[in-house]
């Protein structure tokens, strides 16, 4: 309104009047979210919220504008706006006085708004995103009068479609009619599982004349395990997976496991309330399982630094950090880092809050070690026999109590020390700021060991010279012996584990540890120490002990297995205190924080742990008013390729409000009443309303009422995902490789990608077997050089979680379809599938055509590209090199039919309608 | 009106018209050209800001359109000349002689208390200058024997002497130095540039990069990425060897006759579609393939450095057919002149600790100059005798300097003559586009230990860049995770004393 003069302001008020709005201007009371919060943050927010409170008034809380400011006066007194210095300030003329400061003065109408506020009490409301979800009623709309069923009657297939229709309404729009069944099968495929329908499913549904095929399809889909692939890809972006661990050596981290448990979780339906406990506590559920230890590696995505010289411990606090940002940002569509530094400028949540929440994480077990343990063994083929057979001894000879913390050890190597913690160092040091070395007459400390109760110790070392002499003291250098043990060469200077008898002492202890060696020459090192563990003595008396002592050493010494990154919390004894950071600077730490979740949201429920596990049942109660909007949100945006609320990482007052809150707030609900947390049920309702099965057409009058179908007019047309442009042409060529889990895939990538200083142990070797078309979630994800035609299509590196990627449109997208061997390869396996059928040129084209774009072509389609076939034969049949080439020197296809048929194939892969969802 | 002016008054029309409302309309109504059809980011949220500022709205349809700047700018380019692994200060810029008259002399413990070095441990010797020095030019600036070349051109630039960092590791030093922080995530400087600027040819990349000596820098493609900024925006990385831009070259059996037949009938097939569903992107990807087919000829055009005259190859000292420093160099003048906006250039190779003959001062360090004297002389000669380096801003540096102690790696005094990572002082030099000619600013303790006078940051260097490409550096945001972020965080101060 701020265009208008006042004096259409008043006319308009008087218009108002007239028509009987006088309980508009009188009576109503003003809505604090709608009516003075966006007053508030456009115009008095940014210098009295949450960052600057110039002269000590802020207007984030109640509590705080409501408080005396510099000048000892409250600006707000509830009830009495002539009393307000606010109100009085906004109205003044003299620039120095009026505020806001410096800037254009505030509409009439805004000040009204602000004075009737304080007027009523200044009471604060709730932003919408922070208020529990609660049912609101579906807008039924009805015909004539009421009397009648509305004439969108047939339209309507389910709730949805009447909050759709609702704003429609509003904005003097008509939906569109539903698409036709190719249409809806090819959209719905490639929502569904990622890429085009199976063949024969797509066969059943288009001659199925019933009315419930569309459902029919779509279950058929859900079952499909390829959906827990499309829907694990999704995920891989919030968890911000790779397969490396980032920073200046990304060296590679074995971590795929927790993508495998991920298309297992989507596959199976895991209700989306345990699938984020497992993720965020798995590891303290009673007695986890291997698999719920695996789910917490989504937090063990965050990144090591390997580089030498780098501070542990400032890495191991950005990960915590990291974790604190993902959580919130990921899960409950929150931007919370601003908080790292200060109070949130918009929204509520203060400094201390961010540091009670930090605590939640704070407390586990990795410390940027270049192992990055803790880790969880999954032993290969002979060490699983090794560990069944201690197990099942253990089992047997053990108590439950004893048996679990040997086998916890066995499979974690946990709880250890690491020895980068050591310090004090005399002719010995951290090498490469990783693993405790020392040399002759070496002596260094390991601070704070928790001793009680410990009877014999394990330590992880490689001894590089055959004459080693290690004595570890308590308190000091001289203090009371715990170890003295000579240390032969290890074998082929692997790793080795030393199991021995201590003495018992109570209490943590320091310990001094010191080293001889009279071979070694000057400045050389000798030894290298990886973990400490300190436990009982091994049930040597047992029956069969001699056996079982022999598979344990195995296994937890050079045991053969695939390691994992896992979360497992520190045991109370190593239990890390959190403060806050001054400004989010770690080394200025002041007061100690106790884990909490921030005032403004619901409480913590009353039985819930202050821990993880606590924290992941807060995040999962369906009061949270977060968690269940921002999964609906972000669902909803894979489907119609925008979130009700746009900015799906920022659900708060500076984000973009939803389009349609009441959906919003209905489809969540149901997800958390209805379908008891199933998504899949939640994406079968939102795929099967009228509103996402609409044509996606669009008049040059409806885009210009509607351009980004924010309305949902028509059906969703937006560019397919990397991935998906990747799956589909792999589908429909027929060269998928359909293995699903397991290891990353390295199809082709030009030479020189990986060109960096420390990938010297690792390159990028393009496989050579079927493991080359594998679907796109597969791709070996490096996060300093990540797989380039995919980055050319918005994916992103994963250094940190992205919420959503920003659509392009770039000429570099058509030279990677064009001109990457990746997909010209895909276009040769398409033709000669093509060829192997003995298509004649147009049926081989249409058929192409058909499979790729899920229509066949019309006419002039055909001729288009029956023209470029005959282009490109001629060309073919005059150059046998060219022909080669292109074929790709296959012998039995080595001719110009091929080779222009691939031509052919592969501008169809091209094609806008091809890599759009229709 | 001068060429930048123009530049720019062409530029800011452009922009206007993209965030007008009414021309807006009118183009999406006659569906002209999808270049113009203007959609904005729906996802950018202007609270923050008063009204949108050109500089801060970008098009979806057509991201590297040319945009105007916050304000007049004296730089149409950048060139970057990036030496990774962080040269020596003491042997090229900075003259001590009472570091000389030191030499071999324990460290004095003021300098070393509290303090923490990459590899020094215990108590290092203090390292005399490896390199004589004399004074050049009218401006009488100190530079070491081994610049021989670039001793002509002293006077054509500024050498900042007191240049610090708080990251002494390198890649966290690279990225503090070209995204304004240490940590991965960040966009590049070049990546804000194009985002703010856009790209002046839309057959090339707004943003390149080009690397020499025989690796990426450590920090890898994060250092010129996009971080949250879309991808677009990211630099794409030039070849000498393989394809000069990913994916640029047509698959072998496929020439240019073919490609354009390809291409058209893929157009063709779109314009039908665009027929059927009326949607602006198909308009888009139209353009976009037309485009491509264009930059298929302009970039490797560009990149091939064979058609330039052999007193250029002379000039620079070229090494045809190889990966060097000096053919990037001339690349670098070739693109500038192309309209390419931001050229980031990586040379590997200069850390050099003194653990082994590549790696010391004395062998390996003199070797790395002999690369790029010549050619970085060269480019400040070519782009001026062209009259680019009025608005081509050059930029040389490495991620952070070296001590003034020999390393002693754990302790233990190093094989060969080395110097370990030091944040408190080194030396860059820019020049061109109104910086200040035969300028020294900053001074160091009398043993290039710490700076203490003229001391400027990271952030400083970035403010000052945007500066002359005409940005307040505190005005170019973009909102992520709520905040609005900016190349230089909540830092940087634009080196006013630099400025002609």
């Amino acid at each position: 309104m701020s265009w208008l003069s006042n004096k259409y302001v008043l006319a308009g008020l008087m218009v108002t009047v007239c028509l009987g709005g006088w309980s508009f201007i009188f009576n109503d009371s003003v809505d604090y979210n709608t009516e003075v919060k966006p007053i508030i943050n456009k115009k008095c927010i940014s210098c009295h919220g949450g960052v600057k409170k110039k002269a000590g008034f802020s207007l984030l809380f109640r509590s705080e504008a409501l408080a005396p400011t510099e000048s000892g006066k409250p600006a707000i007194i509830p009830g009495d706006p002539g009393a307000s210095e606010m109100i009085r300030r906004l109205t003044l003329h003299d620039p120095e006085e009026r505020m806001p400061y410096k800037e254009e003065p505030l509409s009439e109408e805004e000040i009204s708004i602000l004075t009737k506020w304080v007027k009523q009490g200044a009471k604060w409301g709730n932003h919408w995103a922070y208020v529990p979800v609660a049912p609101p009623e579906v807008p039924v709309q009805k015909g004539w009068l009421g009397l009648f069923p509305s004439k969108y009657k047939d339209w309507v297939k389910n709730e949805i479609d009447w909050f759709i229709l609702d704003k429609l309404r509003d904005k003097d729009l008509e939906p569109s009619k539903e698409a036709d069944k190719q249409t809806l099968l090819r959209r719905a495929a490639l929502d569904i599982i990622g890429m085009p329908a199976p063949e024969a499913i797509g066969a059943w549904y288009l001659q199925n004349k019933a009315p419930d095929a569309y459902e029919k399809l779509v279950d058929t889909l859900l079952q499909l395990p390829a959906y827990g692939e499309r829907w694990a890809g999704m995920w891989l972006d919030l968890a911000r997976y790779a397969d490396t661990k980032g920073y200046e050596r990304d060296d590679i981290r074995y971590i795929w496991r927790y993508r495998d448990w991920l298309i297992k979780s989507f596959n199976e339906d895991k209700p989306y309330d345990v699938f984020l406990q497992e993720q965020l506590a798995g590891d303290m559920l009673p007695n986890p399982t291997d698999e719920q230890l695996i789910a917490t590696a989504f937090h063990r995505n965050t990144m090591t630094n390997d580089e030498g010289g780098t501070d542990n411990e400032e890495f191991r606090i950005a990960a915590v950090l990291d974790r604190v940002n993902t959580t919130w940002e990921v899960l409950m569509g929150t931007s919370f880092n601003c908080v790292q530094c200060h109070s949130h400028p918009y929204d509520p949540f203060k400094h201390e809050e961010y540091y009670q929440f930090m605590a939640f994480f704070n407390n586990t077990r990795d410390e940027d070690t270049y192992s990055d343990y803790p880790v969880l063994y999954e032993y290969n083929k002979e060490d699983t026999a090794n560990y069944r057979k201690f197990s099942d001894w253990a089992g047997k000879h053990l108590s439950k109590q004893e048996a679990d913390v040997v086998m916890n050890f066995v499979k974690t190597k946990y709880p250890s020390y690491n020895s980068l913690k050591s310090d004090r160092f005399v002719n010995a040091e951290l090498v490469d700021t990783k693993w405790l070395g020392m040399r002759d007459k070496g002596e260094a400390r390991v601070a704070n060991i928790h001793l009680t109760g410990k009877t014999r110790m394990l330590f992880r070392y490689i001894a590089f010279v055959p004459d080693g002499k290690l004595e570890i003291h308590t308190d000091s250098l001289n203090g009371p012996l715990l170890l003295r043990v000579d240390l032969p060469q290890s074998k082929d200077f692997k790793w080795t584990v030393y199991d021995g008898k201590i003495p018992s002492f109570t209490g943590n202890r320091d310990l001094y540890f010191r080293y001889r060696s009279s071979s070694l020459k000057k400045d050389y090192t000798g030894i290298f120490f990886d973990w400490l563990h300190f436990t009982t003595d091994f049930p040597h008396g047992k029956p069969g002990a001699d056996s079982a002592y022999k598979w344990y050493y195995r296994l937890v010494s050079a045991g053969n297995a695939t390691v994992t990154p896992i979360m497992l919390e520190n045991p109370d004894y190593m239990r890390r205190t959190t403060r806050i950071f001054e400004r989010g600077n770690w080394t200025a730490q002041t007061g100690e924080v106790q884990p909490d979740v921030p005032g403004s949201l619901i409480p913590m429920p009353k039985d819930a742990p202050r821990n993880r596990l606590g924290l992941a049942r807060w995040i999962t109660d369906k009061k949270n008013p977060l968690t269940s909007r921002t999964i609906v949100n972000r669902i909803w945006e894979q489907l119609f390729g925008q979130g009700i609320a746009e900015t799906l990482e920022d659900m708060g007052t500076q984000g973009i409000p939803p389009t349609h809150p009441e959906l919003l707030d209905h489809l969540s609900y149901r997800l958390m009443y209805s379908h008891d947390w199933s998504l899949k049920k939640l994406i079968r309702e939102i795929v099967t309303s009228a509103a996402y099965r609409q044509d996606s057409r669009v008049t040059p009058e409806g885009l210009e009422k509607d351009r980004f179908n924010k309305y949902y007019a028509r059906g969703p047309r937006v560019r397919l995902s990397a991935e998906q442009i990747r799956d589909q042409a792999l589908a429909v060529s027929g060269a998928m490789d359909p293995q699903i889990y397991g290891p990353s895939a390295k199809p082709w990538q030009p030479d020189g990608i990986w060109n960096s200083p420390y990938s010297g142990h690792e390159q990028w070797e393009n496989d050579l077997g079927s493991s080359r078309f594998r679907r796109g979630l597969y791709t070996y994800w490096k996060r300093t050089s990540a797989y380039p035609s995919m980055l050319n299509f918005d994916a992103m590196a994963r250094e940190v979680c992205t919420s959503r990627r920003i659509r392009t449109n770039t000429p570099l997208q058509a030279l990677t379809l064009l001109n990457d061997k990746a997909y010209l390869d895909i276009s040769r396996e398409f033709a000669y599938n093509l060829r192997d059928k003995k298509l004649e040129r147009d049926a081989a084209i249409r058929e192409a055509f058909t499979k790729a774009a899920g229509r066949p072509p019309t006419l002039a389609d055909l001729n288009t590209l029956t023209h470029l076939y005959e282009t490109s034969l001629s060309r073919y049949r005059a150059d046998a090199e060219a022909t080669c080439e292109m074929v790709g020197l296959q012998n039995e296809y080595n001719n110009a039919e091929t080779a222009a048929l691939i031509v052919v194939v592969n501008s169809i892969m091209n094609l806008d309608e091809v890599i759009t969802k229709p | 009106m001068k060429r930048n002016e123009k530049i720019y008054r062409e530029a800011e029309q452009r922009t206007l018209e993209l965030v007008t409302r009414r021309h807006f309309l009118r183009e999406c109504r006659t569906g002209l050209g999808a270049m113009a059809l203007g959609s904005f980011l729906q996802g950018c949220n202007w609270l923050g800001s008063k009204k949108p500022t050109p500089a801060t709205t970008f098009n979806v349809n057509d991201p590297l359109g040319p945009r105007a700047p916050h304000f007049m700018a004296k730089a149409r380019s950048v060139i970057y000349l990036h030496m990774a692994g962080a040269p020596s200060q003491l042997e090229l810029f900075d003259y001590k002689p009472a570091l000389q008259k030191m030499d071999g002399q324990d460290c004095p413990q003021s300098f070393i208390e509290g303090k923490k070095f990459a590899f020094i441990r215990g108590v290092p010797k203090l390292l005399g200058p490896q390199a004589k020095f004399a004074q050049y030019g009218e401006s009488g600036l100190w530079l070491s024997e081994h610049l021989p070349h670039f001793q002509n051109v002293v006077d054509e630039v500024s050498i900042l002497k007191a240049v610090t960092t708080d990251q002494f590791n390198h890649a966290p030093a690279q990225l503090l130095m070209h995204t304004g922080s240490a940590r991965l995530g960040r966009p590049s400087m070049g990546s804000w540039v194009t985002y703010g600027l856009g790209s002046e040819n839309a057959n090339l990349p707004g943003f390149v990069v080009l690397t020499s000596g025989g690796s990426n820098p450590d920090a890898g493609k994060s250092v010129w990425g996009s971080g949250f900024l879309p991808s677009v925006y990211q630099g794409i990385q030039c070849r000498s060897a393989g394809d000069p831009v990913l994916f640029i070259n047509d698959p072998k059996g496929m020439d240019r006759d073919l490609r354009r037949a390809s291409i058209d009938a893929i157009n063709e097939v779109n314009r039908n579609s665009h027929k059927t569903f009326g949607d602006p992107e198909t308009l888009s990807r139209i353009s976009q393939y037309e485009m491509a087919f264009k930059m298929q000829v302009t970039a490797p055009e560009v990149m091939n450095i064979n058609d330039e005259p052999e007193y250029i190859h002379q000039m620079y000292g070229t090494r045809p057919g190889e990966t060097a420093f000096a053919n990037n160099a001339l690349l670098a003048r070739k693109l500038v002149e192309k309209g390419v906006r931001f050229v980031q250039l990586f040379d590997w190779g200069w850390d050099t600790h003194g653990t082994g003959p590549e790696g010391s001062l004395d062998i390996g360090f003199i070797n790395k100059c002999r690369e790029v004297d010549k050619a970085m002389t060269a480019l400040l000669l070519d782009l001026k005798q062209r009259g680019l380096l009025e608005e081509t801003l050059v930029v040389w540096g490495g991620e952070f300097g070296r001590t003034p102690m020999q390393e002693n790696r754990e302790g233990k005094q190093n094989s060969f003559k080395g110097r370990d990572h030091h944040t408190d002082a080194f030396a860059i030099w820019m020049a061109g586009a109104g910086i200040r000619k035969g300028f020294s600013y900053g001074e160091t303790d009398e043993i290039g230990y710490n700076a203490i006078s003229g001391k400027v940051t990271p952030y400083d260097i970035q403010a000052t860049i945007l500066q002359q490409l005409g940005f307040d550096h505190e005005k170019l945001t973009y909102e992520f995770q709520g905040r609005n972020f900016r190349l230089t965080d909540v830092h940087g101060k634009v080196i006013q004393d630099i400025l002609a």
